[in-house]
């Protein structure tokens, strides 16, 4: 069995990504986008698009598809297009063109004539920072603004004033996409009343609720399938403006609808990561215990105040023990493309302030950055009487400071050549959560077993961790296991987000397995059975009686079935009332700068991580692996580009040309390595999410290695030549 | 994209003779057709023309249908010239795009090549949005009130630097032109790029014989380490003799709105020591006349300490 299940589909170009499934009759939507930020669309000009070649239909807001409104309890609200006429961001889609062939309808839609009345258009955050509203992230159980203080402190500030060393900074960090290497996209096709829709995503099944929310169908009759995706990284979680379309327009033309983004509509007709501001205090004693910690952070949203970037909540609530904390989150609704999940939403761009300024601290301190991060060891989030389930993050430390060299390290940094050489670290922690999963298993009488569920693996491993898990709950070889995922027709579960899929669907398999084992065995010993009326016990694949044995698959065989289907569900339970759970990691990066051109390269990357058991270390190592890379990105390469003077709040970069994410010769080789302590207090498997933690502290790291290298404090991201040239 | 007529023709006389826009390897011009910011009615595949060979006689010739990774694979090549080409684009762009195509590419400029926005270049008149808005990788020499778009070639960086000519062709019969002055500044029409009459054809690049030019290279500076436009370049070649600059030749890329050429630093060059503090006395002097905009003050700085890194990989490479 190959390491990664999928891959040799996926390299040979079997595996049937959504927009490969193409069907006869089938018609191509182009996705039509505003051109300003702000204002009301008074008038389309269609005539040119509809007679041109090919042209089937034009839908817009003054000839709309039946589409209503949506809404889900753990999503709130999804944007479905063409309901209105308000335009709140440059490249919103506005119009929808169906032509015989893609070509078609590309060249038609350029021929859309728009009017808008414009209105001014609020799109700088730093403007928005005064007027900002405080806001409690959606997926997080607390107020914004949260204060702990020891007994007998009354204020954060005299906290402050009570510390010997305080360090104090304001951080940002740049809006981004989660570009995936598949856009948005989607092939409808409506067939006696029923709707069917393939669609990479992050799960089949809320899709499917949405669309059929949209379409005001029963949710029965719609399917999603999605067997492949080309990447989500939490932008594919809710339905996609075209898939809306592509449903909506094949009802209305009875025939199939295929239709993609284009990428540079990827950047602002999906929903991306907020840019933040963040404001950090540290105080300290002068052995760099921590006193009180402040963080306080505005994210930019849309207008309509969708989505809060945890940075405070994400991070300082729970990192560090310290004796005093006060964290709050405010947004700022801006004329931007929408915001949303995206891989460490909150951690990612909140470990960026926060590590920073521990780096900061631990220079005024005079002291090493990874002995005050040891000092400061959290056993439990501060005020919070749940101490952490398994954590392992000093041995992190100390196996990652040995790997790396740490030792070699000099505070100002070495030079090599005509480069500058710096070390620099960060802590890595990614909250372990589970989300409600069922997974279905059947025995069949050929002796191989069905294990599916409605999730999604995007690149993350999961159709692999589904044989390997299945193979192990059932004691047979993991070859024996066909694996279904992607598919709103089978058990809804493993959905790919927040780092759950393994956890969920994994202690899923656990207990369908026992249920599916103990349904054979009572099958087994049923009266006329090969077992009759025997002590029976299962091992091996095996059924075992008195003195004999058979494979589950003759047990099948001699009982005339064809196979044997149990559902297991998990969800998470009381542990989360007994303890505070999430993944550890250390990360380590080396820099080197140009002494005259000022290039920032990473020559050096290794993450030590904690996350639990791990079931397939080649899947998991490249789940670390890539969100190190991520890291790299954030730090040096990614970010929106909208000019202060961008009055039409465009992006400027929108495409892979502008907006840069590292080639292969930017990234050197890198090392993760595990502690391997499997968190049974937290699942039955033990093991804890890896997807998004690989990329927490990274852009930190990189900060604090240019500032080891060249003694400049660099406190943004992306970090630029012109940052470096002082 | 527009329906478009596509023809071949067979002969220079035939493609210079009709109406139309010639397509080389496509890179720039199927991906601007795409975007709506060149709608040719007629498109004239070239790609059937003899315009091709690499000539390292006497000089240096190159066939305009040459591609960009056959030319910096070639070992007659002066190292600043591959060194150029090699550090443009990816492989598989190298691998189609032409060196004729190369000189004529368009600017990268965010606001030419989206339809949406006004842009003097794109449609003489409407505006330059550039000039407050985002221009990080915008020019600071060579521009005007109405456009401070940079040229983007590296491999015209390195042209210029080495006085190349272009010969072309045209109704009128063939003419050669200084690579230095092909290209226009936009002054008040940015929207005329370079000297090329209606019909005219680049057939082949020419570079004159300079013996020393094997001590070259190019310095790109850049956001990442590979397939991406220069923030600022520069392309050096120079002549070491005991110690002393003999004769030099520096241009500058990313900084400017056509390939930039040095003369006062090369001045400053010459009879001094090939030492980095006389290298950096000279390079000071790359920015005067310079004017940054909001975003990219920083070439000013920078750009003095690429042309020193220049400067200093050859003096390296000439021990
Ligand atoms: C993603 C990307 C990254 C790039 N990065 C770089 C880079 O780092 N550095 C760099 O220098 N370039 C870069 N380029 C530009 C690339 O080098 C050019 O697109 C390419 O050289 C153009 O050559 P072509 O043969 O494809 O030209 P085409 O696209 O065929 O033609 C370009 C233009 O030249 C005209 N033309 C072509 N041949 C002739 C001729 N013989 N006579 C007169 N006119 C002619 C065409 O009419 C057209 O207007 C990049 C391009 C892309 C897409
Ligand atoms: S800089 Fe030149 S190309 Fe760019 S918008 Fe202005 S006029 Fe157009």
């Amino acid at each position: 069995m190959p390491a990664r299940l999928d891959a040799p589909m996926k390299v040979t170009g079997d595996a049937k990504y959504a927009m490969d499934h193409n069907f006869p009759g089938m018609a191509y939507g182009y996705v039509v986008v505003s051109t300003i930020a702000h204002g009301e669309i008074e008038s389309m000009d269609v005539t040119a698009t509809k007679s041109a070649p090919g042209v089937l239909e034009v839908y817009s807001p003054f000839d709309p598809l039946a589409l209503g409104p949506v809404s889900t309890p753990m999503f709130g609200e999804t944007w479905v297009p063409l309901r209105d006429k308000e335009v709140t961001y440059a490249g919103q889609p506005i119009g929808f063109v169906v032509a015989e062939t893609f070509e078609q309808a590309r060249d038609a839609a350029m021929l859309v004539g728009v009017s808008y009345r414009e209105l001014p258009a609020l799109t700088s955050l730093v403007d928005g920072l005064d007027t900002a509203v405080a806001m409690a992230p959606g997926h997080v159980d607390e107020p914004p603004e949260l204060t702990v203080l020891e007994e007998g402190v009354s204020s954060i500030e005299e906290a402050f004033a009570a510390s010997a060393v305080v360090v104090d900074a304001t951080y940002r960090t740049a809006a981004q996409n989660h570009v995936p290497m598949e856009p948005h996209s989607a092939v409808a096709v409506w067939e006696a009343g029923e709707l069917t829709v393939y669609s990479g995503n992050q799960g089949a099944h809320l899709p499917a609720l949405e669309l059929s929310m949209a379409l005001g169908l029963e949710p029965s009759a719609v399917r999603v399938v999605n067997p492949f995706v080309g990447g989500a990284f939490g932008g594919k979680g809710q339905t996609s403006a075209p898939a809306f379309l592509a449903a909506a327009a094949s009802r209305r033309l009875g025939r199939p609808v295929k239709a993609s983004l284009t990428r540079e509509q990827v950047f602002t007709a999906t929903a991306g990561r907020a840019a933040t501001v963040q404001q950090i205090t540290l105080g300290a004693d002068r052995d760099g215990t921590l006193i009180a910690l402040r963080h306080d952070s505005w994210c930019s949203t849309d207008i309509a105040g969708s989505f809060i970037e945890p940075t405070s909540h994400g991070t300082s609530r729970k990192w560090y023990a310290t004796r005093n904390l006060a964290i709050s989150q405010k947004i700022v609704p801006l004329h931007l493309p929408p915001t949303t999940y995206m891989r460490a939403p909150g951690e990612a761009p909140g470990s960026f302030a926060l590590e920073s300024a521990m780096d900061e601290l631990a220079e005024a301190l005079g002291m090493d950055p990874i002995e005050l991060r040891r000092r400061n060891n959290s056993l439990a989030p501060p005020g919070r009487d749940l101490p952490w389930s398994s954590k392992h993050l000093d041995e992190c430390f100390r196996i990652g400071a040995d790997r790396f060299g740490w030792a070699g390290r000099t505070p100002g940094g070495r030079a090599d050549g005509d480069w500058l050489v710096g070390m620099g670290v960060a802590v890595a922690m990614f909250p372990a959560q589970r989300f409600p999963a069922s997974v279905g298993i059947t025995l069949n009488a050929d002796g191989t077993v069905d294990v599916q569920t409605g999730g999604a693996d995007p690149g993350t491993g999961l159709l692999t961790v589904l044989s390997l898990v299945g193979a192990e709950s059932l004691d047979i070889a993991a070859d024996r296991i066909r694996p279904r995922i992607g598919d709103s027709a089978l058990p809804p579960g493993g959905m790919s987000a927040g780092s759950t899929a393994t956890a969920s669907a994994g202690t899923a398999i656990m207990a369908g397995a026992a249920q599916v084992i103990g349904e054979l065995l009572t099958l087994a010993a049923s009266p006329g059975a090969p077992f009759a009326g025997e002590e029976v016990t299962y091992a091996d694949g095996r059924v075992h009686g008195q003195g004999h044995t058979m494979t589950f698959g003759e047990v099948l065989r001699a009982t005339g079935r064809p196979g044997l289907t149990a559902v297991g569900s998990s969800a998470p339970g009381e542990e989360m009332t007994k303890r505070s759970f999430s993944s550890f990691g250390a990360q380590f990066v080396e820099v080197r700068v140009h002494r005259l051109t000022r290039e920032a390269r990473v020559s050096r990357m290794l993450g030590v991580f904690d996350g639990g058991r791990i079931i397939n270390h080649q899947t998991a190592r490249n789940q670390l692996m890539g969100g190190m890379i991520w890291g790299v990105s954030a730090a040096l390469h990614e970010g929106f580009e909208i000019g202060v003077g961008e009055v039409r709040g465009r992006v400027a970069n929108a495409d892979l040309a502008g907006y840069l994410i590292p080639v292969n010769a930017d990234i050197p080789d890198i090392d993760v390595h595990f502690v391997e302590y499997p968190d049974t207090l937290h699942n039955d498997l033990g093991a804890r999410g890896l997807g998004e933690i690989g990329t927490v502290g990274v852009a930190a790291a990189v900060a604090n290695a240019i500032h080891n290298a060249t003694g400049i404090r660099v406190r943004h991201i992306p970090i630029r030549i012109e940052d470096l040239l002082a | 994209m527009r329906p478009f007529e596509l023809a071949a023709p067979a002969t220079v006389g035939e493609a210079t003779g009709s109406t139309g826009t010639f397509l080389a390897g496509g890179t720039t011009l199927v991906d601007l057709m795409k975007l709506n910011v060149v709608t040719p009615h007629r498109v004239l595949d070239i790609n059937g023309l003899p315009l091709h060979g690499i000539d390292t006689g006497d000089g240096l010739r190159i066939g305009a249908l040459e591609r960009m990774a056959d030319i910096a694979a070639h070992p007659g090549v002066y190292p600043v010239i591959s060194r150029a080409l090699l550090l443009s684009a990816s492989q598989q762009l190298r691998n189609m795009a032409s060196i004729g195509g190369n000189l004529m590419q368009r600017t990268r400029c965010t606001y030419f090549r989206d339809v949406s926005m006004p842009c003097n270049r794109r449609e003489p008149g409407s505006g330059c949005p550039a000039t407050t808005g985002t221009n990080r990788m915008h020019a600071v020499f060579g521009t005007s009130g109405s456009c401070v778009a940079t040229h983007a070639s590296d491999v015209a960086v390195a042209l210029a630097a080495l006085d190349a000519e272009v010969r072309l062709a045209g109704p009128d019969g063939e003419r050669t032109v200084r690579l230095t002055d092909f290209y226009r500044t936009p002054a008040g029409s940015p929207e005329i790029e370079h000297d090329l009459r209606q019909g005219e054809l680049i057939t082949e690049i020419v570079v004159p014989r300079l013996d020393w030019a094997g001590r070259s290279t190019y310095v790109k500076v850049r956001d990442r380490q590979s397939y991406e436009f220069a923030l600022c370049s520069a392309a050096v070649a120079m002549d070491v003799r005991d110690g002393i600059v003999a004769d030099v030749r520096v241009a500058a890329g990313g900084v400017a709105t056509v390939p930039w050429r040095l003369p006062s630093v090369e001045a400053a060059l010459r009879g001094r020591p090939a030492t980095e503090e006389s290298f950096a006395v000279a390079a000071a002097l790359a920015t005067d006349g310079a004017k940054p905009l909001a975003d990219n003050a920083f070439k000013l700085s920078l750009l003095p300490r690429t042309i020193v890194r220049a400067l200093l990989e050859v003096t390296e490479r000439s021990r």
